[in-house]
């Protein structure tokens, strides 16, 4: 089954300069979809059109998500639809406490589900078996979102997040960029718990080494704009050795 | 002799002088009356008031609440003899023969007021309706006077003259000459040295006008040295009166205030404090002050330091509508290794307006003095507008000082990673508001207090219309 379905998406940013001139992607449950590309080429672009980032037009496409239309939802709905983004650069807010705020994440998918709410005690409960196998310092749950993180543990708190918010398709921006060697694992290890047959992922990276933990079922090029070339996990094989200069100008 | 002001008139025709009082409080009272008419009201061409329209405040006269020492009858003639204001006579609620809010306030403890308006721990608490004592503790601990300003000056008159400064009759602060003439009652809080205070002392005010009256209300805070004591003051009603508090302030060697003023009057009503603080050598002083209410608010702060003394001010203010506030906090380094902090942070949505003006003066022999000033504000609305100025006036040359200002709106990167994250819109907008003026918060030290105040601040989130229910664009396509 057909969870996300991206039809030639056209999407601009202010100022009027397109950044995505047609892409297409179908994404089934079930599925881990890897995408690589260079600088700039627009991947962050795609992930934040299918997360609701404001400051993007869609000029042409469309994007369906579990049968609705993606791009008409607020970013909350989508959360709420199962949708998650670990962002490239997470975001430092002060004064709001990381646990506070991922319960209040939590219950807000619970409430969109018709879900009761969890109490502290069972929120604490769920914490404590997320964090064990992510190996994160309960002091950094106790500190404001992401304020004064280390790069890595921004990368490891967004894991930590989707972990307790169990989405459906999980897109994962450079999740892996900046981590060393342990917390690339802990991270992998946190998608592919999470994998199963009615779930999909789609994971940004630059590195052939993530695939290595987390092997995709399909690996997409991204070049100014376009998907120039998919194919199995091979293909990162190939571009880690001749890098992107090959497949440039394919489009 | 000066020619009086017209706006003034009215207030100098409400003077009686109260033949029970002894002759220095009369005599005080009279020069000060006299200081305030040659003065008249503020005018926004004065550099202090400028950012202050006082047009609510001179758009009527506000008849002022008579003091508990003079009779019934008294009290009519008093009143009558205000014409200013129209249909001023009974303006208020008499306070001795029907004190309907103050019928149903427990005198001290835990026991609850309505809406949340005290502390819900043990405090030592006054309760004041239309500026005069209803109850007061009966268990103080030794070394401690806290007690109205009316019975203080019949009790204790040494104490009682220290609620009065010089300042009065000199006309440059008006309000505080009108409130020195025409102060009903108040509170004296006067702590020998080295005596501490166990639980806070807790200053509620309850106005109920039923039309424009004034309530003065003269105070004084006087730990001596090496005292301890935390104050915190909560001014509510209901109508459009006007508050007119003064707070005289020392603190002795070595002692430590903490000042809380929480303001959450009527939204038709006026606000206007002054405290006046005089700090002795290696004194402390911590001021915060959280505004929520009132049509049109001021805060004076008016600090001079000793030797090694430390003050903070600070405070948050959270406004809507058309409401009105300026905090003036004048500081004076008149002393060498003194310390200051403030810390400001406002919210304003839809039409408010807010102004800081922070004043820090350091004098040549003020020397290792350390001075920060921060003040942030956030609008939430393109109609909401802030003024601030802040002014550092530096004599010495061995001082760190700084001072910084911001005006923002909401951060649009940490909404969508809220939102992104399945928390909506107007609650993600409240959870950031709410961040916003936590370090001010913060600054208070005390648990309860702080925790007392957030929820205030979150009541007055709760009502808070987002931005999303008004205009519904940033809902739409990404
Ligand atoms: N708001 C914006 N305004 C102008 N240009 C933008 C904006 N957002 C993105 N761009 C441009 O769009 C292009 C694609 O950016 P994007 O962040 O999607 O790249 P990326 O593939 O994620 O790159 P990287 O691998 O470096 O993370 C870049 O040239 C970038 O400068
Ligand atoms: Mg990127």
């Amino acid at each position: 089954m057909s969870l996300l379905n991206i039809d030639n998406l056209h999407a601009s940013v202010e100022g009027g300069r397109e950044i995505l001139k047609g892409i297409s992607l179908e994404v089934k449950a079930g599925e881990v979809h890897a995408i690589m590309g260079p600088n700039g080429s627009g991947k962050s672009t795609l992930a934040g059109v299918l997360a609701g980032r404001e400051g993007y037009t869609v000029s042409q496409g469309s994007v369906t998500y579990d049968g609705r239309d993606l791009l008409a939802m607020s970013p909350e709905d989508r959360a709420r639809a199962g949708i998650f983004l670990a962002f490239q650069y997470p975001v430092e807010i002060p004064g709001v406490n990381n646990m506070y705020f991922l319960r209040m994440a939590l219950n807000a998918l619970h409430r969109a589900r018709g879900e009761p709410e969890l109490d502290a005690g069972q929120f604490l409960k769920t914490v404590r078996a997320k964090l064990k196998f992510l190996e994160i310092e309960d002091d950094l749950l106790q500190r404001a979102v992401n304020v004064g993180f280390s790069g890595g543990e921004k990368k490891r708190n967004e894991i930590f997040q989707m972990a307790m918010l169990e989405p459906r398709l999980a897109i994962l921006d450079e999740t892996d960029s900046g981590l060393d060697i342990d917390a690339l694992r802990l991270v992998a290890n946190g998608i592919n718990r999470l994998r199963a047959p009615d779930r999909a992922a789609i994971m940004i990276t630059h590195y052939q080494r993530l695939l290595d933990y987390v092997e995709p079922d399909f690996v997409h090029v991204l070049s100014e704009g376009r998907i120039v070339r998919s194919g199995d996990k091979s293909l990162a094989a190939e571009l880690e050795k001749y890098g992107y200069a090959a497949f440039g100008d394919a489009a | 002799m000066s020619a009086i002001k017209t706006e003034a008139a009215p207030y100098l025709d409400a003077f009686r002088a109260n033949a029970s009082e002894p002759a220095w409080l009369v005599d005080h009272r009279r020069a000060a009356l006299t200081a305030f008419g040659e003065r008249g009201f503020p005018s926004r061409r004065e550099e202090a008031w400028r950012f202050t329209n006082l047009r609510p405040l001179t758009a009527h006269a506000f008849a002022p609440i008579p003091s508990p020492s003079i009779g019934e009858g008294r009290n009519a003639e008093r009143q009558r003899g205000i014409s200013g204001g129209g249909d001023a006579g009974g303006a208020i609620t008499p306070t001795r023969s029907q004190p309907s809010a103050a019928r149903a306030l427990p005198h001290q403890g835990g026991g609850k007021l309505g809406a949340e308006i005290d502390l819900g721990v043990p405090t030592y608490r006054l309760v004041f309706l239309n500026g005069i004592l209803q109850s007061g503790p009966t268990d103080l601990p030794k070394g401690a006077w806290l007690a109205s300003t009316a019975r203080t000056i019949a009790e204790r008159p040494d104490l009682a003259k220290q609620a009065l400064d010089p300042s009065d009759l000199a006309g440059g602060q008006p309000f505080a000459s009108l409130n020195a003439a025409l102060f009903a009652d108040g509170f004296v809080l006067a702590l020998e040295p080295g005596a501490t205070l166990d639980r806070p002392v807790e200053i509620i005010h309850i106005a109920e006008a039923v039309s424009a009256a004034s309530i003065h209300s003269r105070n004084a805070i006087l730990l001596s040295a090496g005292a301890k004591a935390t104050v915190i003051e909560t001014y509510s009603g209901k109508g459009a009166y006007w508050t007119n508090a003064v707070t005289e302030v020392a603190v002795g060697a070595g002692a430590a205030l903490v000042h809380i003023q929480l303001q959450d009057e009527d939204r038709r009503a006026i606000h206007l404090a002054m405290a006046r603080a005089k700090l002795a050598k290696g004194a402390s002083y911590r001021n915060f002050g959280l505004t929520l209410g009132a049509n049109l608010s001021r805060r004076d702060v008016q600090i001079a330091l000793g030797e090694g003394a430390s003050c903070a001010v600070n405070g948050a203010y959270l406004l809507r509508g058309e409401q009105d506030t300026t905090n003036a906090i004048f500081i004076d380094h008149a002393a060498p290794g003194a310390t200051t902090r403030e810390l400001f942070k406002g919210v304003l949505d839809e039409r408010a307006h807010g102004a800081f003006l922070g004043t820090i003066a350091v004098r040549q022999d003020a020397q290792k003095t350390d001075a920060q000033q921060t003040s942030r504000t956030l609008l939430l609305s393109d109609r909401a507008a802030i003024d601030t100025k802040p002014e550092l006036d530096i004599l010495a040359d061995d001082v760190k000082c700084s001072h910084g200002a911001a005006v923002g709106d909401l951060d649009k990167d940490m909404l969508f990673y809220l939102r992104a994250r399945g928390i909506g819109a107007d609650e993600a907008r409240r959870l950031l508001i709410e961040a916003f003026v936590l370090d001010a918060i913060e600054t208070v030290e005390d648990m309860r207090i702080r925790e007392h105040l957030s929820s205030r601040v979150r009541r007055w989130l709760g009502s808070f219309e987002t931005h999303a229910s008004r205009a519904p664009q940033d809902e739409g396509r990404a």
